[in-house]
């Protein structure tokens, strides 16, 4: 191995190191009693390995986190499939159809991907309350959509129009209506696209914190980040039971990517997909 | 299966005209084929036959049904495309079922035509694979398999040939042809490649800039080209064109090109008198209605040997006449070495004149 192969090498794993201790600090916190991390995780001695913590959270009288998961997964799973839906037909118009004001349209919609959430909260929650939304899992679920869909429509566009037109042409040829070519040819054709964006926007659902905060209220209704800071405890810190929350919270976002990698490396690779 | 009728078709892009005024008439099961260089219209035309593009102008007529306004799956036609255009996610199968699962055929009608098909075109081990574990011709033939399976009235084909290696397409040329006699559907094919043109079509339609040029069968835009594009576009190597004026003196007509005469037989001079708009014009012959000579003959004009491009049988000479180049086909004369004297004759009969403002033929 040349030197500079070493060098890389190095310096590439002293990287890799320093981005995963976090994360081994807070797995080996999540996998010992209290007492023997309270002085920190990195104290080795005594070292007992235990899944009480787990146990705890997952069952956990006021705030257990079976229920959290629960909740996670019926807000984040529909605010998954709706955005991309929806969006998917719209960028499907911007790619491939001509309308008057199109442009103008579309460069509206990626404007709005700027808007940091923290500056339409306000008339968002005027609005969910107007609508008897606050406290509603739908209420949750609009709204990621809603922020999904820009970014969707961008993604998706900008795919859509690295396709081969000839295909869907010869679908219109072939005896296919607007709404065939796209259920049957396109969206096959646009799988790893599709993969990996809904890897991408359930687990932008699936970290939230904010939106939830904002609108969820009562805690038989707190998604798992919303959840996580309860076992933090009055008057001690549990690092025990906050971490073993954290290690499964962080878990799901963690299966998803695995199940979708092949797709989603795909997918950020670009329109470099062919038939 | 149908005529095709084309009435004044005008399609533009912008500021672009792409197809200008065409009429086109196709005789129901006749194999038309729209020749010309990239950007001539070949494909616009064709592709608002299908109804992928909408005409400005004009009528399009299949069979005796006006279709402008209908969307192409009314239309009962079937393309294949330059790229063949596969469903990349469907098996060979479902790719040629497909027209017919649109058009809810049962599913042991659809089995059997597809299958039948699959026979035809010798692809019935490939049913089961996906159109990007096929070859190039097979992936052509899976192609045409899909547009067959209907028995549309009309066949379109936007170049199918052009992604194939040679020997596959001067094959594949053949097979096509065959198949279309067989069947008997109205074709009409697009190429840039005149051969092809040639050698498959019924009648050929030359375009060049959004405007036919000349619809006719293939010997006769070879022995009566009607424009000067035409006469330049068909035929390898192209015809060469001479600029000359038309002089008469003591009763004869002659074409001066500067550096030599060609004396007009009555007949010509008189056509030439009638026709012309003015007395400039362009003197084409093709190359292999040359004759070279090693000695001076009669009405021969004397040259010098400036290039020799050997074919294997034939040689193609490149002589130089004062200042311009005539290419001459010629079979392989000895020794020819460069900046040899050589004479050259002129096939009286296959000598054409053409107006040089209009470019249009006189002769």
């Amino acid at each position: 191995m040349s030197r500079k192969r070493v060098l890389i090498h190095v310096v590439a794993w002293s990287i890799a190191l320093i981005w995963i201790i976090p994360y081994l600090g807070v797995f080996i916190a999540s996998v010992r009693p209290y007492s023997e991390i309270v002085d920190g995780w990195w104290n080795l001695h005594p070292f007992t390995l235990t899944l009480d913590s787990y146990s705890a959270v997952w069952n956990h009288k006021t705030y257990p986190l079976k229920r959290a998961f629960v909740n996670s997964i019926l807000i984040a799973i529909p605010a998954t499939i709706i955005p991309i839906l929806v969006a998917s037909l719209a960028a499907y118009s911007f790619a491939r159809f001509s309308f008057p004001v199109k442009d103008m349209l579309f460069l509206t919609i990626v404007a709005l991907m700027s808007l940091p959430q923290q500056v339409v909260i306000i008339p968002v929650f005027f609005l969910m309350s107007d609508m008897g939304l606050i406290n509603t899992r739908l209420g949750l679920i609009l709204l990621h959509s809603s922020f999904g869909l820009p970014w969707i429509i961008l993604f998706l566009r900008n795919f859509f129009m690295t396709l081969p037109v000839e295909v869907e042409e010869a679908a219109r040829i072939d005896g296919a209506s607007d709404f065939q070519v796209y259920f049957r040819i396109v969206m096959p054709m646009s799988l790893p696209a599709l993969a990996s964006i809904a890897a991408l926007q359930f687990n932008w659902v699936w970290n939230d914190f904010f939106f939830a905060l904002i609108l969820l209220l009562s805690p038989d209704k707190y998604v798992v980040t919303q959840t996580i800071p309860m076992f933090i405890g009055r008057y001690l810190i549990s690092w025990d039971k906050v971490a073993a929350a954290s290690i499964l919270d962080m878990s799901v976002p963690l299966v998803v990517f695995a199940l979708l990698q092949k797709w989603y490396v795909k997918g950020v690779v670009g329109g470099v997909i062919k038939g | 299966m149908a005529r095709v009728v084309v009435r004044n078709l005008t399609k533009k892009f912008g500021n672009v005209t792409a197809v200008n005024r065409l009429t086109l008439d196709v005789r129901d099961g006749e194999f038309v084929v729209l020749l010309g260089p990239s950007g001539c219209g070949k494909t616009t035309t064709l592709r608002c036959i299908a109804g992928l593009e909408a005409p400005d102008e004009g009528e399009i007529y299949i069979g005796d049904k006006l279709v402008n306004e209908l969307p192409p799956k009314d239309r009962n036609i079937a393309m294949v495309f330059q790229s063949y255009a596969l469903y990349p996610h469907m098996k060979v199968y479902d790719n040629i079922a497909f027209p017919l699962k649109m058009r809810k055929y049962p599913k042991s009608e659809i089995d059997r035509r597809v299958r039948e098909v699959a026979r035809l075109l010798k692809i019935e081990e490939l049913l089961d694979r996906k159109p990007k574990q096929l070859s190039g011709g097979q992936q052509q033939r899976v192609a045409l398999g899909r547009a067959l399976v209907r028995e549309p009235d009309v066949f379109l084909m936007d170049e199918p040939l052009s992604n194939l290696d040679a020997k596959l397409r001067v094959y594949m040329r053949a097979e096509l042809k065959r198949l279309q006699r067989e069947l008997k559907v109205t074709t009409i094919y697009v190429t840039h490649d005149q051969v092809e043109a040639m050698t498959m079509a019924d009648r050929i339609a030359v375009m060049n800039n959004g405007v036919l040029q000349q619809y006719a069968e293939a010997s006769e835009i070879y022995s009566r080209p009607s424009t000067v594009f035409v006469a330049g576009f068909i035929g390898s190597p192209p015809m060469n064109f001479i600029e000359c004026t038309l002089v008469e003196e003591q009763g004869e007509a002659y074409l001066d090109a500067g550096a030599f005469r060609y004396k007009l037989s009555e007949e010509q001079a008189k056509l030439v008198r009638e026709k012309a708009s003015s007395s400039e014009l362009l003197l084409g012959v093709r190359p292999e209605h040359i004759t070279l000579h090693l000695k001076p003959v009669e009405e021969g004009i004397k040259g010098r040997v400036y290039v020799v491009e050997p074919l294997g049988a034939e040689l193609i000479v490149n002589v130089k006449i004062g200042e311009s180049i005539l290419k001459v086909k010629t079979p392989v004369h000895g020794e020819l070495k460069v900046d040899q004297e050589v004479w050259v004759s002129f096939n009286r009969d296959r000598v054409y004149i053409f107006d040089k403002r209009t470019e249009e033929s006189i002769i």
